[in-house]
């Protein structure tokens, strides 16, 4: 199982599913992935439970019983809750993503899903709702944003700010692909000295090794910082 | 229905025909009319030159004196080519003066009537004879026959004459006539053959109704049946179409469902007996959730769908990067490698983004499920001509070329057995087609497959 990043506490979630049969493995499936599930069995339940209480993260379906998902959704934003909210739904027609959308979701998944899919996702929302965190630990790998910083084991990494930079996103978009254009707006205007793309990323391989972390070239399109599967 | 004949020449030859007949009939009559004025004409002039010479017959004591002056000769010589013939024979039969050649009248002529024949003495001649008392009333034995004939060759000249200068502006007449008739029909006609136009020029799919511009009401009562037809037919489509798609989102949440159970029951199994028996049921699943999402991709590719999806101009560069970037983690997870070889000429194509995407993805898809793992995958764009070749080629172990043409088809499936549907390739090929372009299967060099969408480039 894919390692969660590194949290003091278990993230609350509320899940709004009709389907038994769908809610059941999914409730045993985040808990096992580090949620705490509450589960809503149709859309007045749902939405008085994101009315009243804090979640770090919602599973909305838009067919649900009793109030349908999308007016749940509305009811929800007007209320003024800014809860992170991800669709998850059997409905893909483009009108309903923009209509979900444009109601106030953060995320638009169709059933049926790969649950990694749903996980990575879900994560995205919660990190995306928040300020980066401060501190990360990816395998031996160790972050601290405030001081940019970064050590394996307990060994700090001499890091020049843009070999820094281009860290940070290879780790904040972790198993996604990074492309160039994405690394150059992230360095900015931080100093031009010192080469191309390529050479930072040579040097970055370099100082990860033993870290239990490797940064794959995608071809043509550009880096994504993986797990070696040496060590699981 | 047996074959006919075209309505077009169906209605000229019934117009026609009875002109022509008609034309003829005038014809007859005409000629026949000609013939009798004619007939009257020389008939009147034979009469009158046969009183005017029986007038210079005077008896004497001796006999008969016939005093045949200038002018008579000229009367009867009137026209030098008219060959004329005459006798005086008193009585009767006895040929006094003139030609024996001449024919007697038939039948016993009547004193005073004159009598008309045609006679053939060697040539055809009309021959008039005319019996009159000689000097004193009352003497039987005392009568006077005069006779003149002339040519008939004449005669007929005259009445053709007369048959010509009324038969050929008829027929003149009757030609333009026929032009008139055949160019209205043809104007009349019109409405139906832009109608079997607007038939025949028709893809099997193309529903919408046809566009009659001011049509004669038979045509437009046709053309409205038609349409009403039509009109059904799309309708049943689309009712059918609905429920394919309505079926399938149905289908999304139990089968969502039991994908999520079975992946449950195999982290939570150690069975190893039961072990093989839920990965089928977990394959199954998986398979099933998959063409339930392909058959819904193939609604949303069918026309009417595709109008309300926004069609616009798609940059290809952008969305194999997004597609691809997308698919990197998956690529990866399963064991290949995946890249994209893009160019920097920005290529644009008309079309459903969505929907090129969906078919970018199938590709993928595909080549990630039968080259297998350690393979490598190469998204290609490029420029060809005026087409957009768009490449997902891998190293694979290929196709069997048995299977390349079939592959297209839909449920027609690989040798490897996995999880696909047997409806990608399918899919691939009607987005590809309904954007104006085709999708075909290559083998590639060394080994493995490239699997080619060619789009056509959005005018500039």
């Amino acid at each position: 199982m894919r390692p969660a990043a590194a949290t003091v506490r278990a993230m609350n979630l509320l899940l709004a599913e009709d389907d038994t049969l769908l809610a059941d493995a999914l409730q045993q499936q985040l808990l096992n992935a580090a949620f705490k599930v509450e589960w809503a069995e149709n859309g007045a339940v749902a939405e008085y439970l994101l009315r009243k209480q804090d979640f770090d993260v919602a599973i909305l379906d838009l067919g649900l019983p009793l109030v349908d998902g999308l007016t749940v959704l509305k009811r929800v934003r007007e209320a003024g809750r800014t809860v992170p909210i991800l669709i998850l739904t059997a409905l893909d027609a483009l009108e309903h993503r923009v209509a979900g959308l444009q109601a106030g979701a953060d995320d638009y998944l169709t059933k049926p899903f790969d649950f990694p899919e749903l996980e990575a996702r879900l994560h995205a929302l919660m990190r995306r709702g928040r300020p980066a965190m401060q501190s990360q630990q990816l395998r031996r790998l160790s972050l601290d944003r405030a001081a940019r910083r970064a050590s394996i084991g307990g060994e700090v990494l001499e890091l020049s700010p843009r070999e820094w930079t281009l860290l940070d996103l290879l780790v904040a978009e972790r198993d996604r692909v990074v492309t160039k254009p994405q690394i150059v707006a992230a360095w900015g205007s931080e100093d031009s000295a010192g080469g191309s793309i390529e050479v930072y990323i040579h040097r970055l391989r370099k100082k990860l090794e033993g870290s239990g972390l490797a940064v794959r070239t995608v071809r043509g399109l550009g880096y994504l910082l993986e797990a070696t599967a040496s060590r699981a | 229905m047996p074959a006919s004949r075209s309505l077009h020449r169906q209605l000229l030859l019934w117009l026609l025909l009875p002109q022509i007949v008609l034309w003829l009939v005038a014809a007859f009559g005409a000629y026949r009319v000609a013939s009798r004025h004619a007939d009257e004409l020389v008939d009147a002039s034979l009469l009158q030159a046969a009183r005017a010479l029986a007038r210079q017959i005077k008896p004497t004591a001796s006999g008969l004196f016939v005093d045949l002056p200038r002018s008579a000769q000229d009367i009867l010589s009137a026209d030098p080519e008219d060959r004329v013939m005459y006798t005086v024979s008193s009585p009767p039969g006895q040929l006094l003066l003139g030609d024996a050649r001449m024919p007697p009248p038939p039948g016993q002529p009547v004193l005073e009537v004159p009598v008309f024949y045609d006679a053939t003495v060697p040539e055809p001649m009309r021959v008039v004879s005319l019996d009159l008392h000689l000097g004193a009333a009352g003497a039987a034995d005392s009568a006077l026959r005069v006779q003149i004939a002339r040519a008939s060759a004449p005669r007929e000249l005259l009445a053709r004459r007369m048959l010509l200068d009324t038969a050929l502006p008829l027929s003149v007449l009757i030609a333009l006539m026929s032009v008139g008739v055949w160019a209205g029909i043809r104007r009349g006609l019109r409405p139906l053959a832009e109608l079997q136009r607007q038939m025949e020029g028709r893809r099997a799919d193309a529903l919408d109704p046809v566009q009659l511009r001011a049509a004669p009401p038979e045509v437009s009562a046709l053309a409205g049946a038609l349409n009403e037809l039509l009109g059904q037919v799309q309708q049943s489509l689309a009712q059918q179409r609905r429920f394919i798609s309505d079926a399938a989102h149905q289908l999304r949440t139990p089968l969502a469902g039991l994908k999520s159970q079975t992946e449950l029951a195999l982290a939570a199994n150690t069975d190893p007996a039961l072990r093989p028996r839920l990965e089928r049921v977990h394959e199954s699943a998986v398979r099933g959730a998959r063409l339930v999402s392909q058959l819904l991709v193939l609604a949303r590719a069918e026309p009417e769908a595709m109008a309300v999806q926004g069609w616009g101009m798609v940059d290809c560069h952008a969305l194999v990067n997004r597609t691809v970037a997308a698919w990197v983690p998956r690529a990866l997870a399963a064991g290949c490698d995946l890249g994209v070889e893009v160019g920097s000429e920005r290529l644009l194509v008309q079309g459903v983004d969505l929907l090129l995407g969906e078919a970018l993805v199938n590709l993928i898809d595909n080549a990630i499920r039968y080259a297998g793992p350690g393979a490598t995958i190469t998204v290609r764009l490029r420029r060809v001509g005026d087409d957009v070749w768009l490449d997902v080629e891998d190293n694979g172990v290929g196709l069997p070329p048995e299977l390349r043409g079939r592959a297209f088809e839909r449920f027609v499936r690989g040798p490897t057995t996995g999880e696909g549907c047997g409806l990608g390739l399918a899919i691939v090929r009607e987005i590809a087609e309904r954007h104006g372009g085709s999708a075909e299967l290559l083998p590639a060099a060394p080994q493995g497959c490239i699997a080619r969408m060619a789009l056509p480039l959005a005018p500039a």
